[in-house]
């Protein structure tokens, strides 16, 4: 589902990837990890086509990302869904009018909308904050927010960079909790941490990323 | 119409600069329909003015019957005439006695007529452009029986003149204007953009095409255009009301001045096509 061989990427002369490659089946959910500055929000970059590899080849969601012409990346955008450390909602939106912007951009008629905002809200224990404003909630409850709103769409691929990067504990695990919910019902899972206690007992696969080389690949 | 909610939410939001944006299209609509009217107003003034005018045609002395007949003949058969009465000296005689009154002793000094034999040519009043009566007056006058042409050349084209330059001025401020109001759409949307770029981001993430990102911002510069429009409409209306009506009442002179009120509709139309193209050229060259 996720495939990446030989991927190279330098920045002015700066290498940021090496050589990298990787595989993460359909239905799985697989770590990267590595301190700053290995490569993996470059990894991260690539792999939702906000920028191209300089050699090698991406496989996503079923396409090869070097063939895909420009104005279908918004096509297969619909079917990878990213989290961020910092959230990215739209602070000036409801948290509904946040999840249902995904649905709206892919003109769902709005009584779909409905329905399909208040299943992800109960899916990650929200629905009370429905009518609420990002900044009237908490790091963890705004990360939540993030996720539902990537979930909405029903992708087949997820992206996670750093989504518990700023949360407490009992956060991480709410978070991991949900994560783990969401891979059980098929849909494949990449998370970039440095948290070990993230991907401990949890992943099958875990890629450790060094100064834009891939070191190791563990099965956990 | 999710762009529409999204465009009207932005402009609710940005409303300073956007009711600046509109005020100033405004007055610059108005002001390029003050010009447009100005040269419609010549325009319609001198359409006519060839209607007004008689030509005056001069017959050599002792030109013979035969001669007379067959310059009525030629000056008839021109399209551009409507009609044409001969005048004999005798008659112009007697109508310079009756226009002078009593102050006709002037003419018991000459022992003769010092008249001549002439005809007064009527133009058509509509189509015929001032070129043809141009045209026209050379035929005459290269007529052998054809002493000379009088029509009151220089006062034609002095107006004439003056409505080319008319014509002009109001293409000029028509262009320079039409720019103005494109630019203050191409740097509202464009600043608007800019502000958006986060949002935009997050749209492009979750996998908006570039024409769900573009639309609202395409609707957005329409849409002042359209206000812009309007308030020029209403700065015409008040202009109609409280100063022309006024002025055409007290200075009956000015009577022949006519507002076409079309443009009350017109101007939030091209208010919006101003706008529209502006916000076209501001998104043009961006890569989302």
């Amino acid at each position: 589902m996720i495939e990446l061989e030989n991927v190279s990427k330098t920045f002015g002369g700066q290498v940021a990837l090496s050589n990298v490659s990787l595989k993460v089946e359909r239905g799985d959910m697989a770590f990267i990890t590595g301190p700053s500055g290995a490569g993996k929000t470059t990894l991260f970059k690539l792999l939702y086509l906000a920028d191209k590899p300089d050699t090698g080849t991406i496989t996503i969601a079923g396409c090869n990302a070097a063939d895909v012409k420009s104005s279908y990346i918004p096509l297969l955008r619909r079917n990878i869904g990213v989290v961020f450390q910092d959230f990215k909602l739209l602070n000036n939106k409801t948290v509904y009018d946040n999840i249902a912007l995904t649905l709206r951009i892919r003109g769902f008629m709005e009584r779909e909308i409905k329905e399909r905002v208040h299943s992800v809200l109960k899916m990650v224990n929200l629905r009370h904050k429905v009518d609420n404003y990002p900044l009237t909630l908490s790091g963890g409850e705004q990360q939540r927010i993030t996720i539902a709103r990537s979930i909405v769409g029903e992708p087949t691929v997820m992206l996670a960079d750093e989504p518990t990067g700023n949360l407490d504990e009992e956060n991480e695990k709410e978070i991991m909790r949900i994560f783990k919910q969401i891979n059980a019902k098929g849909t494949t899972i990449l998370i970039a941490t440095h948290n070990r206690m993230l991907y401990k007992n949890t992943a099958r696969k875990v890629f450790t990323l060094e100064t834009g080389q891939l070191k190791d690949e563990e099965e956990e | 119409m999710f762009s529409l909610k999204l465009a009207f939410q932005s402009i609710v939001r940005e409303k300073w600069m956007n009711l600046l944006s509109m005020l100033s299209i405004g007055v610059m609509l108005f002001i390029l329909v003050a010009v447009a009217i100005i040269v419609y107003n010549v325009e319609k003034l001198t359409v006519r003015l060839p209607e007004r005018l008689t030509v005056m045609v001069i017959l050599k002395e002792g030109v013979t019957s035969e001669e007379n007949k067959s310059v009525l003949a030629a000056i008839k058969a021109d399209p551009a005439v409507k009609s044409i009465v001969f005048v004999s000296k005798e008659k112009a005689l007697d109508d310079l006695k009756k226009s002078l009154k009593k102050d006709d002793f002037i003419l018991k000094g000459f022992v003769e007529n010092p008249l001549f034999d002439s005809f007064d040519v009527k133009i058509k009043s509509e189509g015929i452009r001032i070129d043809e009566v141009k045209r026209l007056i050379q035929k005459i006058k290269s007529m052998k029986a054809v002493e000379d042409v009088e029509y009151g050349e220089l006062l034609m084209d002095s107006i004439y003149a003056l409505k080319r330059g008319l014509r002009a001025l109001g293409l000029s401020i028509g262009i320079i204007f039409v720019c103005s109001v494109t630019f203050i759409c191409y740097t509202t949307v464009k600043i608007l953009f800019y502000r958006h770029r986060d949002e935009i981001e997050v749209y492009k993430l979750l996998g908006a095409t570039r024409w769900f990102v573009r639309a609202p911002f395409f609707l957005e510069g329409s849409i002042i255009g359209i206000f812009g429009g309007v308030l020029g409409s209403g700065m015409l209306m008040g202009f109609y009301h409280y100063f022309f009506r006024r002025l055409v009442t007290d200075i009956p002179m000015f009577a022949f001045i006519s507002i076409p009120l079309q443009f009350l509709y017109l101007l939030p139309v091209c208010g919006m096509l101003l706008g529209l193209g502006g916000s076209v050229l501001a998104l043009g060259r961006l890569k989302y």
